[in-house]
């Protein structure tokens, strides 16, 4: 085995060039693989990061009946009686950080020309504040508890109809009991998040406001929790999914649902991401495989007649095809690791100083992601192992054929050979 | 005693429909220790004869038998096996493995076997690579040396395993006539140090007259079979 490892090692010397390319085609596929898992990591933990702190909470708690009819927003399904009880049991959850109630409803915003409808949210500030976190994506004042003349709007909104913070406009919406109501509003603050839906429609109002406006008595339609996020993605969503179970077994009358249901689509979309990058990668694997088949077929070829002398020695068929085996494998080992460690420099700039993607592509594109801004990349140890154990597993398999194809040459054949 | 039995052996090769008959019934003994040139003009069946001999080519009809035992009744691994342990060769282009030094292309054969310890194997391949008179040059690569070193080099790697037969197809082909004296002599003095056998195919005049018994070979054929004193 020293001997085949040596003679294989020192043929991969032989031909610095062809080897040289090889190794750089491998270390391209890893190089592009690593950067595209980081900035898709990246987004995808931006996307859930805002799905949660913008408008899902971990888990959204409502009513079976609510929950059949969420579509139109029913004021009439309220959690009342389950509230304390269920208030109660969450305080008791240490793997609950915060809780805050929330009401959504149905309305119209105008400024006298033009008419918007919207999805209004009614919040408790304070609470609302420690699960959610519109604060940060505010321009103008967060509303204090007891505000009842003021409303904060989706920027987008605000753009629409043509105003700002400190303007009045009108609010049509109809109360719990199912009369129209409408009133004059300030606006405290315009928001600039990261969720088109709120940019686009989101009006929020305090429990304060909504009592005169909509008759709401303080009830609310949902429970928000927010759990701590220092663990990886995949383990935070075990532990929400056991909270999940946990509630909904204590309260069947109540539908819980977690940021992974509500976030379907995000969710899908990442999937998607993901598959796309894993068609890039096999792409550039092929061409990999191709270089390095082609790699080896040439180094058989230009070594027949050491072929013929290693088995004219009594080197058996099985050493010969391991020689060059081995060759593959260290070709994609040197390309492997120097893909590795290419990768890394590029995910670090990555990491730390992000990607300005919403310059480059527009806010549209960025939106439609549920992110804003620039896009960090993640550190994927796991995807990076993986991707250099199959780099380095695909360039040996790629030069098995060329390896069973010299240890087939007769000997007298190979000893011929000019 | 006869070391090997060559009995009626006869070779076609087919290519396509055309048919080559390259040796028409060949009967020779070998007997230990001899040093036995194979001569006739190209095509005469000289390399295809030691091919057979060195079990790197199979007969299409007929026999060779080693110590009374059928050579080409054996398994693939067999005869590996056997030519592994027992047949040395040496190439007319020398044939050494450029990545590899002088030493550990002398050491190869060993390596092969796998009979010798690390230490063992050194010690041999240096011993043998000294008297071929190239222990200065141990761990030079092959393009570093010149083509009748290159050639004891392949001889040293021949004898390092001390084979019962070493098979050489034209040894002295591509060398000058003072590097083919050297190599000449080199292998007379294995033969008669070690009792090697050594069976060769040339063209050379100088190498025939120093082999002891000359084999002539036509269209496949012996024309000619005559031992020297």
């Amino acid at each position: 085995m020293g001997m085949i490892l040596k003679i294989a090692l020192r043929n991969i010397g032989r031909h610095k060039r062809r080897t040289v390319l090889s190794a750089v085609t491998i270390a391209a596929g890893l190089v592009v693989f690593i950067y595209m898992d980081s900035a898709l990591t990246g987004v995808d933990r931006m996307s859930v990061d805002n799905l949660i702190t913008l408008s899902a909470g971990a888990l959204k708690i409502q009513t079976l009946a609510y929950d059949k009819e969420k579509e139109s927003f029913p004021l009439a399904y309220t959690l009342d009686s389950a509230m304390a009880p269920l208030l109660a049991a969450l305080g008791k959850d240490k793997r609950v950080a915060h809780v805050t109630k929330r009401t959504q409803f149905l309305g119209q915003l105008s400024n006298y020309e033009e008419t918007v409808p919207v999805i209004g949210t009614v919040v408790d500030p304070a609470a609302d504040s420690l699960v959610f976190g519109l604060k940060p994506c505010l321009t103008g004042s967060y509303f204090d508890t007891g505000a009842t003349r003021e409303l904060i709007i989706g920027g987008q909104l605000a753009r629409d109809l043509g105003v700002g913070v400190g303007d009045n406009i009108t609010l049509y919406a109809l109360t719990k009991y199912d009369s129209r109501n409408a009133d004059v509003f300030r606006i405290a603050g315009v928001l600039s998040t990261a969720d088109p839906a709120i940019n686009r429609s989101g009006v929020f109002m305090t429990f304060a406001a909504a009592n005169d406006f909509l008759d709401l008595e303080n009830s609310a339609t949902e429970l928000d929790v927010a759990m701590p996020r220092g663990a990886s993605l995949p383990q935070f969503s075990r532990t929400v999914r056991a909270v999940q179970k946990d509630i909904q077994r204590d309260f069947p009358s109540l539908r819980v649902n977690t940021f992974l249901d509500i976030g379907a689509g995000v969710m899908e979309i990442t999937r998607a991401k993901r598959a796309s990058g894993f068609i890039v990668m096999g792409i550039i694997l092929i061409i990999a495989v191709v270089g390095i088949f082609n790699t080896v077929f040439m180094s058989v070829y230009e070594r027949i007649r050491e072929i013929g002398v290693l088995r004219a020695h009594g080197m058996k068929p099985s050493d010969i095809s391991l020689m060059f085996v081995l060759e593959g494998m260290f070709t994609g080992l040197l390309g492997g690791v120097f893909g590795a460690a290419a990768g890394a420099l590029v995910n670090l700039q990555l990491v730390t100083k992000g990607i300005p993607l919403e310059k480059i592509a527009g806010s549209m594109a960025t939106a439609s992601y549920g992110i804003a801004g620039n896009v960090y990349g993640e550190w994927n140890l796991p995807a990076m192992s993986a991707v250099f154990i199959l780099g380095v597993a695909v360039a040996t398999l790629a030069g098995v054929i060329p390896a069973r194809r010299a240890s087939k040459i007769q000997v007298t054949e190979a000893l011929r050979f000019n | 005693m006869s070391l090997l039995d060559i009995k009626n052996v006869k070779k076609e090769y087919r290519k396509g429909d055309k048919s080559v008959i390259a040796l028409r019934g060949v009967d020779i003994t070998i007997e230990k220790g001899e040093f036995m040139a194979i001569v006739g003009p190209s095509g005469s069946g000289k390399s295809t004869l030691l091919n057979i001999v060195g079990c790197l080519d199979a007969p299409t009809s007929g026999s060779v038998l080693y110590n009374g035992r059928e050579l080409f009744g054996m398994t693939e691994q067999q005869l590996s096996n056997y030519r592994r342990d027992n047949i040395a060769f040496i190439f007319q282009s020398y044939n050494l493995i450029p990545v590899l030094t002088v030493r550990e292309n002398v050491e190869l054969p060993l390596v092969i076997e796998r009979k010798f310890s690390k230490q063992e194997m050194a010690k041999k391949a240096l011993a043998v690579i000294e008297s071929v008179g190239l222990g200065a040059m141990a761990d030079r690569l092959p393009r570093e040396l010149s083509g009748g070193q290159e050639q004891r080099v392949a001889i040293a790697r021949a004898l390092v395993k001390d084979p019962l037969v070493v098979l050489a197809d034209e040894p002295t082909a591509n060398l000058d006539s003072a590097t083919a004296e050297e190599v000449i002599s080199i292998m007379q003095t294995m033969n008669a140090e070690r009792s090697t056998t050594f069976v060769f195919s040339t063209h050379d005049s100088r190498m025939e007259r120093h082999a002891r018994r000359i084999v002539t070979l036509r269209d496949g054929a012996i024309e000619k079979d005559e031992r020297r004193r």
